[in-house]
């Protein structure tokens, strides 16, 4: 059944909101177990591509994408390998594609860090964030494709392509976090890493309880401010679960001292993480309880500079698809040798050398 | 954007000029901060709010 489509004189931010096809369909029961929403899409969409069209702003608060990137570049170089092919899933500004024209912090004369990785494609599904600095000279010293996804849940690659898959701080505003995952495991190609990291656990902990304790004292009530996060122990399981194998999970706190809450909030939304939790209460945060948010921020929390800190917990996990090839764990009681034994004689000999 | 004050820069120059009342404040709040609740520490927040209003100027809307 052809229809006329209107689609192409609807204006972007508008056809957005539409539905892709106007056509009737049987209501009919999702198989499985239906995907809980916790995250408004289409609004994080849109603070991403607002916030990346003022390039200076966004530019500047780089700072935590660029660091966290690196240490993900410096994992990946750990991997004694040459990546022809790698993706880059959700990549806000190719940070990561920028820390790879870099060369690696361990060996500072060894060139650029870009020298194992072949071609890399970069995805997102903001346009604007992810062609915001397609113009700067970093762009010609590495192969990098850019890809703007539809939905940032759905992988649109073949199955067995890529030779790792990398992913920098996006996958905490997934909602289906096990299926993206196991679509990840999917497009990789056997035996190959996905190398990820994600804020989670007590990531802002400081602006929660702040914006907790003022709306229980202004309004006797509390609402959802920031995203509920993956702990540590979720990732390992949910790694699992989508089947990686050699699983390795660690944590990195980083914490960055602003001169007040707003200056964290303003570089937020500079970001583009600001709140996209469906549940939240819509429009801004009441002045009362900013007001009050501030002071009590900088009571419970205030460095004796007057600074406030905000942590940034950092959950790395790189996991590899099973392949028949891959070295695999012994089995039980197959072991020559105590490892009890070797770490006693080489505290003995420690000892010995001290005294 | 250049030449233009946000409406939070306004908002924060002006909480940076009552760290006095905002101290007391912060203050009554953590006295017992697992039992908090709702108009705890009123008047400290009202004196808060008073000198936050002079700061800010007139043009100032406090909305509710």
């Amino acid at each position: 059944m052809a229809t006329l489509s209107v689609r192409a004189f609807i204006p972007p931010l508008a056809r957005r909101c539409l539905p892709r096809q106007s056509v009737r369909r049987y209501a009919v029961q999702a198989p499985g177990a239906p995907t809980l929403e916790i995250f408004s899409h289409q609004h994080k969409w849109m603070q991403k591509e607002r916030a990346a069209r003022n390039a200076g702003a966004s530019r500047d608060v780089d700072y935590l994408r660029d660091e966290v990137a690196s240490r993900l570049c410096e994992r990946l170089l750990d991997i004694n390998r040459h990546f022809p092919n790698v993706l880059d899933l959700g990549a806000n500004a190719c940070n990561i594609a920028r820390m790879l024209t870099l060369p690696s912090l361990d060996s500072p004369d060894a060139g650029p860090r870009a020298q194992r990785v072949g071609k890399l494609t970069a995805a997102d599904s903001s346009e604007t964030l992810l062609y915001r600095d397609a113009s700067l000279p970093f762009n010609s010293e590495i192969d990098v494709h850019r890809h703007v996804l539809s939905t940032s849940e759905t992988l649109p690659y073949e199955a067995n392509s890529f030779d790792a898959v990398l992913s920098s701080l996006s996958l905490h505003w997934i909602n289906d976090l096990p299926s993206v995952l196991a679509q990840v495991n999917n497009i990789l190609k056997p035996d190959s890493p996905f190398i990820g990291v994600m804020m989670g656990g007590d990531s802002l902990f400081e602006l929660r309880t702040s914006l907790q304790l003022a709306e229980l004292d202004r309004r006797g009530g509390v609402s959802t401010h920031t995203s509920p996060l993956a702990d540590v122990r979720d990732v390992g399981g949910l790694l699992q679960r989508a089947g990686f194998n050699l699983l390795t999970v660690d944590v990195d706190d980083i914490v960055v001292d602003f001169p007040d809450t707003f200056s964290l909030m303003k570089d937020l939304q500079a970001m583009g993480e600001s709140n996209a939790v469906i549940s939240r209460e819509k429009g801004g945060v009441q002045r009362d309880v900013l007001l009050a948010a501030e002071h009590i921020y900088r009571a419970l929390h205030g460095n004796e500079d007057g600074s406030q800190p905000a942590t940034f917990r950092m959950i790395y996990m790189i996991g590899w698809k099973p392949s028949p090839k891959q070295a695999k764990p012994l089995e039980r009681g197959t072991g020559m040798f105590s490892i009890k034994d070797f770490l006693e004689k080489e505290g003995e000999k420690k000892r010995d050398g001290k005294e | 954007m250049p030449g233009r004050t946000r409406p939070i820069d306004r908002f924060a120059a002006a909480a940076a000029k009552c760290s006095k009342e905002g101290s007391a404040y912060g203050k009554c709040i953590l006295a017992d901060y697992n039992n908090v609740h709702k108009d705890k520490c009123v008047t400290e927040f009202l004196k808060l709010k008073e000198c936050y209003i002079v700061g800010f100027g007139s043009s100032w809307i406090w909305t509710y």
